[in-house]
C-alpha cells in the first residue's frame, strides 16, 4: 500500500515542480528583457571612462606576476628622478620604494593611455609594455621601505612638526569624517585595509601627496576608478589636505616601520 | 482561558507595533537566486554599461520619470550627494563594486541594499524637503563607520527638468 501511495504522491508532485520551474523561467526571462530595454531606451551622455584598467583576474595576474630582477635592470632609467633606492628628493616625484604592485602597474597603464596626464611620464611609459611595467612593479615593491636610521633620505621633505596639526591629521587618517563622507585613509591605503589599485601611503613624500589631492579635487586628475578619490578630495578642506600630506610626508602616518 | 486571552492580546500588540514601523528595506528579489537577475560585472562598472561615471545621478526618462543610478563601494557612495524633487517618485537603480552595502535614508522610511553583480531597483517618493544622510547600514569593511552619502530633497519647483543627456547630482563630477 505504501508503495502505491508513494507513486501517487510522485505523480502529483512532479508536474507541480515542472510548472513551478516553468513559471520561474518565464519570470526571469520577462525580467531580463525588461532590464535590457530600460538600458537601451535611455540615451545617456557621452561615456567617460576614468581608466582602461579593470581588476579582472587576467589583469591581476599580469600586474602581480612581474620579474623583479628584470625590473632592477629597467629601473636604471627611473633612478634619476625617483631616487636610487626608490626615495625621491623632489616633491614633484613620488617615492616608489615599497609601492603596491597593482597600484604601480595601473598608473603606468594610465600614463600610456593618457588617462592620467603627465607629459614627462607619458613619454617614458610609452616605451614600456604591460610586462615591463609589471617587472618594475615587482622590483619597487621589494625595495625596503626604511632606509639607514643614520640619514633622513626616506623623508626628505619632513617639516618641523606641530603636534596639534598632527593630531587632526591622524584623526582623519585613522577615523575619517563620517559627517562629510570622508572614509579613513588607512582603510584603503594600508596598513589596516587595502583596496585593489590603492597605493601605500606610509612612505610617500608629502609634497607629492598634497599636489595629487589638489589635482583630484579640482579635476585635473581623473583616473580613479568609480570617482573614489575625486569624491573624497572634493570633501577635504585645503588645510586638511596639507595636514594629512605633511603627516605622511614626515613619516608619522600609520604603517611606517619604526626606525 | 484568561491566560489565552492575555497571550493573544500580547501577540496582537507586538504585531501592531511591528506593522506601525514603516521601514521599507528593499532587498534582492527572490528570482535573482534562480538565475534571473543578470547584473553588471562589479569589476568593469567604469568601462561599460549603465554605471559608467558619466551616467550616474538623476536622469529623466521619456515620460518625465526620474531614474537615479548609484554605485556603492568601499567606502563611499557615488555620487556622494544626490538631489531629488519632493513628492515625485524616483526610481533607484543601485549596484555595488565590491561588498554588500545598504543605503539607509535616515529620516525617511526607505532602505536599499546594494549587491555586487546585481542591480537592486525600487521606486521611492520623498515627501518633505530637506537634507538627509545616507549611512551604509551593512558592515562592509574597516571604513564602514565613515561611509555616508548625502540626499538633498528640494521643492518640486526648484528642481528644473533635465535635458535628455543630462545627469544631476550635488557632488563632485
Amino acid at each position: 500500500m505504501g508503495h502505491v501511495s508513494q507513486t501517487a504522491l510522485l505523480r502529483t508532485v512532479v508536474p507541480c515542480c515542472g510548472t513551478l520551474a516553468l513559471l520561474l523561467l518565464a519570470t526571469s526571462l520577462v525580467l531580463s528583457g525588461r532590464d535590457s530595454s530600460a538600458q537601451s531606451g535611455n540615451p545617456g551622455p557621452p561615456i567617460r571612462v576614468p581608466s582602461n584598467v579593470a581588476w579582472t583576474d587576467e589583469t591581476i595576474a599580469i600586474a602581480s606576476g612581474g620579474n623583479a630582477f628584470r625590473g632592477l635592470l629597467l629601473a636604471r632609467r627611473c633612478n634619476h628622478c625617483h631616487g636610487k633606492e626608490g626615495f625621491s628628493s623632489n616633491p614633484a616625484f613620488p617615492n616608489l620604494a615599497g609601492d603596491d604592485r597593482l597600484s604601480f602597474w595601473k598608473q603606468m597603464q594610465d600614463f600610456r593611455s593618457g588617462k592620467r596626464i603627465s607629459p614627462l611620464m607619458q613619454g617614458i611609459a610609452d616605451g614600456l609594455t604591460a610586462h615591463d611595467s609589471a617587472d618594475l612593479a615587482a622590483y619597487y615593491s621589494m625595495l625596503p621601505t626604511t632606509s639607514d636610521p643614520q640619514d633622513r633620505r626616506a623623508f626628505p621633505q619632513a617639516k618641523i612638526w606641530d603636534p596639534l596639526r598632527a593630531r587632526i591629521a591622524i584623526r582623519l587618517i585613522v577615523f575619517g569624517d563620517g559627517q562629510r563622507g570622508i572614509p579613513p585613509c588607512q582603510s584603503c591605503h594600508g596598513p589596516v585595509g587595502y583596496v585593489k589599485g590603492a597605493p601605500r601611503l606610509a612612505n610617500q613624500n608629502g609634497g607629492y601627496l598634497q599636489e595629487q589631492l589638489e589635482h583630484f579635487a579640482n579635476g585635473d586628475r581623473t583616473n580613479d576608478i568609480n570617482m573614489r578619490m575625486r569624491s573624497i578630495a572634493g570633501q577635504m578642506t585645503e588645510d586638511e589636505k596639507t595636514m594629512v600630506s605633511e603627516c605622511y610626508g614626515a613619516g608619522l602616518g600609520p604603517g611606517v616601520n619604526p626606525r | 482561558m484568561k491566560k489565552k486571552i492575555q497571550f493573544v492580546a500580547a501577540i496582537t500588540l507586538v504585531a501592531l507595533a511591528l506593522l506601525s514601523t514603516r521601514y521599507y528595506m528593499v532587498d534582492l528579489p527572490v528570482w535573482h537566486f534562480f538565475g534571473g537577475g543578470q547584473g553588471p560585472d562589479p569589476t568593469t562598472l567604469h568601462l561599460r554599461g549603465e554605471f559608467v561615471e558619466s551616467n550616474l545621478g538623476a536622469a529623466e526618462g521619456p515620460a518625465g520619470s526620474l531614474t537615479m543610478r548609484m554605485i556603492a563601494q568601499q567606502y563611499l557612495f557615488v555620487p556622494q550627494c544626490i538631489v531629488v524633487p519632493a513628492g515625485v517618485p524616483v526610481h533607484f537603480r543601485v549596484t555595488s563594486a565590491d561588498a554588500v552595502h545598504l543605503l539607509s535614508f535616515l529620516g525617511t522610511d526607505y532602505g536599499l541594499k546594494a549587491v555586487p553583480g546585481a542591480v537592486t531597483e525600487a521606486t521611492f517618493t520623498f515627501d518633505k524637503p530637506g537634507s538627509f544622510k545616507i549611512p551604509c547600514h551593512e558592515f562592509c569593511g574597516v571604513g564602514h563607520s565613515a561611509m555616508r552619502g548625502q540626499l538633498e530633497v528640494v521643492p518640486r519647483d526648484q528642481f528644473a527638468s533635465l535635458l535628455p543627456g543630462e545627469r544631476r547630482t550635488c557632488g563632485p563630477r
